[in-house]
């Protein structure tokens, strides 16, 4: 079989100021194209394995690695990742008042691209993409994430998903804080988007088995205090809806 | 600046500012004699202040001193006036060759006003717009209201300079109820280093008049100190709207004292913006009088400083009058080991009931080696009024520029981004849409030199 997209192994990481380790060995891999879950307790160091894999600074890697089309990227900056393929939907969007959404998006896509994007192509993509959002034009001209309702800010991490086609999509609880249209119109658009795309890979975090009744996972993982404690197939979430996470967290206190 | 200190010092005396040379200007100009007796006690004012120290509170964190010697400065030569703007200095060209949609337009170079342009049809209108020499000439009247009413002698010993030593100048008069759609330019430009100029702008608004003006003042880089000194004195009478955009783009060598003067008169509304970006040293001291209840004064501020810069903002919201309101918002970002100063001060005296006045200075530290002080103050006497004032000095967000970078955008763009979207608060408060993309413009320039560093 052809190597995997991303391949992490034994990934341990900790938090650069105050040393406290989050990531406790975690092993995971993700092939072209497949659509992993994440789920697990809060602060079980989701979140945190996310932005590991985008180059967060704040997190330090003390040992393991992370391979994406098999090269470590432990030493690419977080926007060399990006350019290389690796997008991060935020769990909690980043409000960057006074940059517009347009101005923002063609600063990232000719970045992207290594180019100047043509003006006009890229109003018209920006255009379409927001309708297949059903997001309101006039958000194109509004600030960056700066008084955007919790969905609306979730619709604009979609959006930028859309227009910077990457490889390997991670996202962090893009389903929490959406209303049940909201959530249809997301998840509808993530599967337009994997249509178009086949090859990209997502890697799913998530609390809720509702979303995975939208985007079907090929694997589900758990997360307990910073590892995988269980992997398995689409019906681990429903196990989970039913039994919590007690017993994995026993399991895992036994090891 | 060459040799990488802040200081503008001493160079060899080539001419000292005297007494003598304030009567010689005066002479060959041939100035009315109200107005040579002016420039005199002017002289003596200056001659008679001491130069201000780090124990004065209104230089207490800019030590003028030792930043400035004022021995040893050339006078500015006189200019040759020119047919258009293809004779101005090739680096003036380009200043003005950037700015959108002009009206009137007046060009400086060194010493004097080499190029007018104003339309017939504002002509028509009884708009001026000339030299305040040339108007001297043409409404001698018109000067002797209004000049040194605003900027006296009491405006400190930089300002008592100017008023001595003032050469070429601006005169913008707009008679009652005319409307100037279109910005009216001003550009002032120093060709040689170790000179000194000492501008001068005069603004007239009548009753419902509404006038916009952008004063820019640039050159290239000095390797030797080089000084500008300047005043601006603006009246806006009873529901005239007037626009003040200030554009300080000196090269690095330039010191610049500016002492400005507004005057809002009732139902008036000025707007100021002050765009500081160049020079070495930049010292800004802008009151505004809200003399007659209505009145609104919206004052403005953006400065990007950097290598070893140093900015000094001193303002006053005077609220003499009740019923009136002001709002002052000043951003900076300072990189590398530039430092600014912001001294803001709202005064509310007795008979100002119902004053509404806010004042926010707020600073983005860029590097470990730059520092901002941001002092306001209050002084309310009156006790029906609704006022405020904060100030921050802030780092860069580490999330946002991980957003950003999470976005594929490199990191000197990043900071480039969030430092731009800074200062779109101050910029979009702007009413001229073309004049805020052309500051937008100036600002992003400045922010990119950053990138090359
Ligand atoms: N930068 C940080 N500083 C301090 N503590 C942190 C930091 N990042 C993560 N943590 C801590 O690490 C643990 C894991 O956090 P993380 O956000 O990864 O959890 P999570 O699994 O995403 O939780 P949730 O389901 O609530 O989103 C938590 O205890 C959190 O408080
Ligand atoms: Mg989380």
């Amino acid at each position: 079989m052809a190597q995997p997209l991303l391949k992490i192994t034994n990934l341990h990481a900790e938090i650069a100021e105050d040393g406290t380790e989050i990531l406790r060995g975690v092993d995971l891999e993700l092939n072209e194209g497949q659509i992993h879950a994440i789920m697990g307790p809060n602060g079980s160091g989701k979140s945190t394995l996310s932005k590991v894999i985008a180059g967060h600074p704040a997190y330090e890697v003390t040992d393991g690695d992370i391979l994406y089309r098999g090269e470590s990227i432990l030493g690419l900056q977080p926007d060399e990742r990006a350019r290389a393929g690796v997008f991060l939907a935020f769990q909690y969007p980043v409000e960057i008042p006074g940059v517009s959404v347009a101005n923002f998006m063609r600063t990232a896509l000719n970045a992207k691209r290594g180019e100047e994007v043509d003006i006009f192509d890229f109003q018209d993509e920006l255009e379409a993409r927001m309708g297949m959002l059903e997001m309101d034009p006039a958000f194109a001209a509004r600030s960056v994430n700066d008084g955007f309702s919790g969905g609306e800010k979730k619709r604009n991490e979609i959006l930028q998903l859309a227009m910077l086609e990457p490889l390997l999509a991670v996202m962090d609880e893009t389903d929490s804080g959406l209303d049940i249209d909201a959530l249809r119109i997301v998840t509808g658009g993530i599967n337009r988007i994997k249509s178009e795309r086949p090859e990209m890979a997502v890697l799913l975090i998530t609390h809720y088995q509702r979303m995975l009744n939208y985007i079907t996972p090929d694997v589900v993982h758990v997360m307990v205090e910073g590892r995988i404690a269980r992997s398995g197939g689409a019906e681990l979430a429903l196990e989970l809806e039913e039994r919590g996470y007690d017993w994995l967290r026993e399991e895992a206190g036994a090891v | 600046m060459a040799d990488g200190t802040a200081t503008v010092g001493p160079v060899a005396a080539v001419g000292a500012l005297t007494r003598d040379q304030v009567e010689i200007l005066t002479a060959r100009k041939g100035e009315p004699e109200w107005l040579r007796a002016g420039r005199l006690k002017a002289w003596d004012a200056f001659a008679a202040a001491p130069m201000p120290t780090t124990r004065d509170e209104d230089w207490r964190y800019t030590d003028i001193g030792r930043m400035l010697k004022l021995e040893g400065f050339a006078l500015a030569d006189e200019a040759a006036s020119v047919a258009d703007a293809d004779g101005l200095p090739a680096g003036l060209r380009a200043v003005v060759d950037e700015s959108g949609e002009t009206s009137a337009r007046v060009a400086q170079v060194d010493a004097s006003v080499v190029l007018r342009e104003v339309p017939a049809e504002l002509a028509a209108q009884g708009l001026i717009v000339s030299s305040l020499e040339t108007a001297l000439r043409e409404h001698p009247a018109l000067v002797e209201r209004w000049l040194g009413t605003a900027v006296t002698d009491e405006d400190g010993k930089f300002a008592a300079l100017n008023s001595a030593y003032w050469t070429g100048g601006l005169f913008v008069y707009v008679p009652r109820g005319v409307k100037v759609e279109v910005p009216v330019r001003s550009y002032r430009w120093i060709t040689a280093a170790g000179t000194a100029v000492f501008g001068r702008t005069l603004v007239v608004a009548e009753a419902g008049a509404e006038v916009a003006i952008v004063d820019e003042v640039a050159s290239d880089d000095f390797d030797r100190p080089t000084l500008s000194t300047s005043a601006a004195e603006l009246f806006a009478d009873e529901g005239a709207k007037v626009t003040y955009v200030s554009v300080q783009r000196w090269g690095l060598g330039v010191a610049h004292l500016s002492t400005d003067r507004l005057v809002a008169g009732r139902d008036a509304k000025i707007t100021t913006l002050y765009t500081t970006l160049g020079g070495d040293l930049s010292r800004a001291d802008v009151k505004c009088r809200l003399r007659a209840p209505g009145s609104h004064v919206d004052m403005l501020g953006v400065y990007v400083a950097q290598g070893q810069q140093h900015f000094d903002h001193e303002t006053l919201q005077d609220h003499v009058a009740p019923h009136a309101s002001s709002n002052l918002l000043f951003k900076g970002a300072l990189d590398d080991r530039s430092r600014s100063v912001f001294r803001g001060l709202i005064r509310v005296h007795p008979k100002a009931q119902r004053t509404d006045a806010y004042q926010t200075n707020r600073n983005l530290i860029l590097a470990a080696g730059a520092r901002a002080d941001s002092l306001p103050n209050l002084e309310i006497q009156a006790d029906d009024v609704r006022c405020s004032h904060a100030a921050t000095v802030g780092q860069l967000d580490e999330e946002e520029i991980f957003y950003l970078l999470s976005r594929c955008i490199p990191k000197a763009e990043a900071v480039r981004l969030v430092v731009f979207g800074f200062f779109a608060e101050v910029l979009d408060q702007l009413p001229h849409e073309g004049v805020r993309r052309e500051l937008l413009r100036a600002v992003e320039r400045k922010l990119a030199r950053r990138a090359q560093a």
